[in-house]
């Protein structure tokens, strides 16, 4: 295996989901994220009155690329990590914590939201996330099968010609 | 290793586009850009210098469409080519499921061909991988160049034992790059379906 992936499943998901949502509710944060290391989305959540989100592809890989980044400088000065980063400017603020060796929890919010309450609800979504995490190492391997290697090369061919 | 998110009904995989300064791996991104259906394809991003020398990575969100319920999507990454940046592209090797591998055919380039597959087998190293574990493609590209050098000199340099599959390319004007694409793509998914 190359790296570990992470497969979340239904009620897992569900969880999560709920979590991120809940954030959201008591903070009010406007954009929720849960974002792998290697930069993939593995769920959102956005406030009601938030406008369209950026892109949140990009936004995920800047995040994961800037938390290895970081982690990687952590090291060099003799941290095991850097778990929390703050990026605040003059209307909002990205604020990503480490959620396990796996995940970054990512929130997006205006500056007329206070930091410190964030940090705090975010510590606390953060340690109820990790046990679900946690549950999803027992997971089975996911088998796709030869139909699917039919379908994608059949997609392959249409794009790629 | 892909990312499954059964309840999303997503699955993410990461290709990343390695090779010495300058030899074309932002080209390919750039061709790719341009060529695939906005509704494909999501923003190109590049942390580039004021040069346009890639700087951390390129990265380009391609969506394949979806199979068996699943929507398939891939992640492109370049790496920054030049020497003293082996810490960024270390990082970006982090989950990788796919390579493309892209030489430079300048006669002047021999030994820098040489050098970044060392360092990608190095690196996949740190991260724990074997490089036979990880499908990768050759693109041999610049082959418009009126010197470009032998093909056979370039691989003696990269791959000397002829295991991996091989591309001639000009990225410049997308010859070959779709297909090389399509190669690394495919290697992939037959990983996943195969779950190895």
């Amino acid at each position: 295996m190359i790296e570990p992936s992470l497969e979340l499943y239904g009620d897992a998901y569900e969880r999560v989901d709920q979590q991120l949502q809940d954030l959201l509710d008591t903070t009010g944060v406007r954009y929720g994220l849960l974002v792998d290391r290697k930069g993939f989305v593995l769920s959102h959540k956005e406030a009601l009155w938030a406008p369209r989100p950026p892109a949140l592809d990009s936004v995920a890989t800047l995040v994961a690329s800037n938390a290895a980044a970081t982690a990687a400088l952590a090291n060099l000065l003799g941290e095991r990590t850097f778990s929390e980063q703050i990026h605040q400017g003059e209307n909002g603020t990205l604020y990503v914590e480490s959620v396990g060796d796996q995940t970054l929890l990512t929130l997006i919010f205006d500056s007329s939201v206070p930091l410190g309450k964030v940090k705090v609800y975010a510590k606390k979504a953060v340690a109820q996330m990790s046990a679900v995490l946690d549950e999803l190492k027992d997971v089975p391997a996911v088998q796709l099968g030869d139909d699917f290697n039919k379908g994608v090369n059949a997609l392959l061919d249409d794009l790629l010609g | 290793m892909s990312t499954i998110n059964f309840a999303a009904r997503e699955i993410n995989c990461k290709i990343v586009y390695y090779g010495p300064g300058m030899s074309g791996k932002t080209t390919n991104l750039k061709h790719v850009f341009s060529r695939v259906p906005g509704h494909l394809r999501g923003d190109m991003v590049s942390l580039a210098t004021e040069d346009e020398r890639t700087l951390f990575f390129d990265f380009l969100p391609l969506d394949l469409g979806t199979v068996q319920g699943f929507k398939t999507r891939f992640h492109l990454y370049t790496v920054p080519g030049q020497v003293f940046y082996n810490a960024s592209r270390k990082l970006i090797l982090r989950g990788v499921d796919g390579i493309v591998f892209v030489a430079d055919s300048a006669p002047g380039r021999l030994r820098a061909n040489a050098e970044s597959m060392r360092n990608l087998r190095e690196n996949l190293a740190e991260h724990g991988i074997d490089v036979r574990e990880v499908p990768i493609v050759l693109q041999i590209n610049k082959r418009d160049l009126p010197d470009a050098l032998p093909t056979d000199m370039i691989l003696s340099v990269i791959d000397p034992s002829r295991e991996l599959q091989i591309f001639e390319a000009m990225a410049g004007t997308g010859v070959g790059v779709f297909e090389t694409l399509k190669t690394v793509s495919r290697l992939v998914l037959e990983r996943l379906s195969k779950n190895k």
